[in-house]
């Protein structure tokens, strides 16, 4: 469990600074560019370790049903519904839906085991457990005006994960 | 209302993202699934960038090098992430992970890092944190 926990601190703490580099990158050019930068970086990267990892086992794909070709799509559909909504909503806002929507959704895959993932059972705890990470998250994002337009804008970019 | 619809679906798709790089990572290797779905993602955003180009002649140039690289992230991000979802489940790894996300974004705006606008420290955020802190212990207890 604890190796699930760090690794998770780890990939959260890499989205945020990937959140404020990408900024960086957006600031000078658009939202497709910089995406398309974003996940040219991140295939040559996965590509790299790969080919270290798993030598020429990177190339055998006969495992690979249909679907998995489009799964790349996912990402480019964030890109697209965080663009609309921060334009809708604001960055303050829209954050804090997608933040909550992503971990009801979590909620909701662990219980449903959905995609064949092993079923974590729904719980009391869990229900509670994620209402107060929600409130965490409400009163990190509205509490006292702190959030910078800036910082918060690049949460478009954010497709890593 | 519509903007509510896009940041939902948008979240969503973030944590669909996790599960269905968790999927792939079955049938192939991790390091294999996340270069398989970023390929395809680049491909696709790249299409979209040609016909929309919304790219500004020479800015990408006035970038500093680290943040173009930026991306690189995704590869450990995917990784992690894929690992984290075996291990501990979708619920926990993306409460974790939001802990960290968030707490290393409120570290860098109070310094001020990577050039970004310095922040004075607030009470809300600290509690905010704690607050997340204690829901991820709450599902595991």
């Amino acid at each position: 469990m604890i190796i699930g926990i760090l690794l998770s601190l780890l990939a959260g703490s890499l989205v945020a600074l990937q959140n404020i580099f990408n900024s960086k990158v957006n600031e000078r050019t658009g939202s497709w560019s910089t995406t398309t930068l974003v996940l040219g970086m991140g295939f040559i990267a996965s590509l790299m370790m790969s080919l270290i990892v798993e030598g020429k086992d990177t190339f055998a794909l006969q495992q690979m049903q249909p679907w998995y070709w489009f799964s790349g799509i996912i990402g480019v559909g964030v890109v697209i519904c965080l663009v609309q909504a921060l334009k809708l909503l604001g960055p303050t806002f829209a954050i804090s839906i997608v933040l909550i929507s992503q971990l009801g959704f979590a909620l909701l895959w662990d219980s449903f085991g959905w995609l064949g993932l092993t079923k974590v059972p729904f719980t009391l705890n869990q229900f509670i457990g994620v209402l107060v990470i929600i409130a965490g998250i409400l009163c990190f994002k509205f509490g006292g005006e702190r959030v910078s337009r800036k910082a918060v804008a690049s949460k478009t970019e954010r497709l890593g994960a | 209302m519509k903007g509510i619809i896009f940041a939902l679906l948008g979240g969503a798709c973030i944590t669909l993202q996790g599960v269905a790089n968790s999927r792939i990572s079955q049938d192939i290797g991790t390091w294999q699934a996340a270069t398989v779905t970023q390929l395809t993602g680049f491909l696709m955003a790249l299409l979209i960038l040609l016909i929309v180009r919304d790219g500004k002649h020479g800015g990408i140039k006035q970038v500093k090098p680290l943040y173009l690289a930026g991306g690189a992230f995704g590869a450990i991000v995917i990784f992690s992430e894929v690992t984290a979802i075996g291990q501990i489940g979708v619920t926990f790894t993306i409460g974790t992970l939001l802990i960290a996300q968030l707490g290393l974004t409120f570290l860098t705006d109070i310094n001020g890092w990577f050039g970004v606008a310095k922040q004075k420290m607030k009470l809300p955020q600290f509690i905010g944190i704690a607050l997340m802190v204690a829901g991820v212990v709450i599902l595991k207890l």
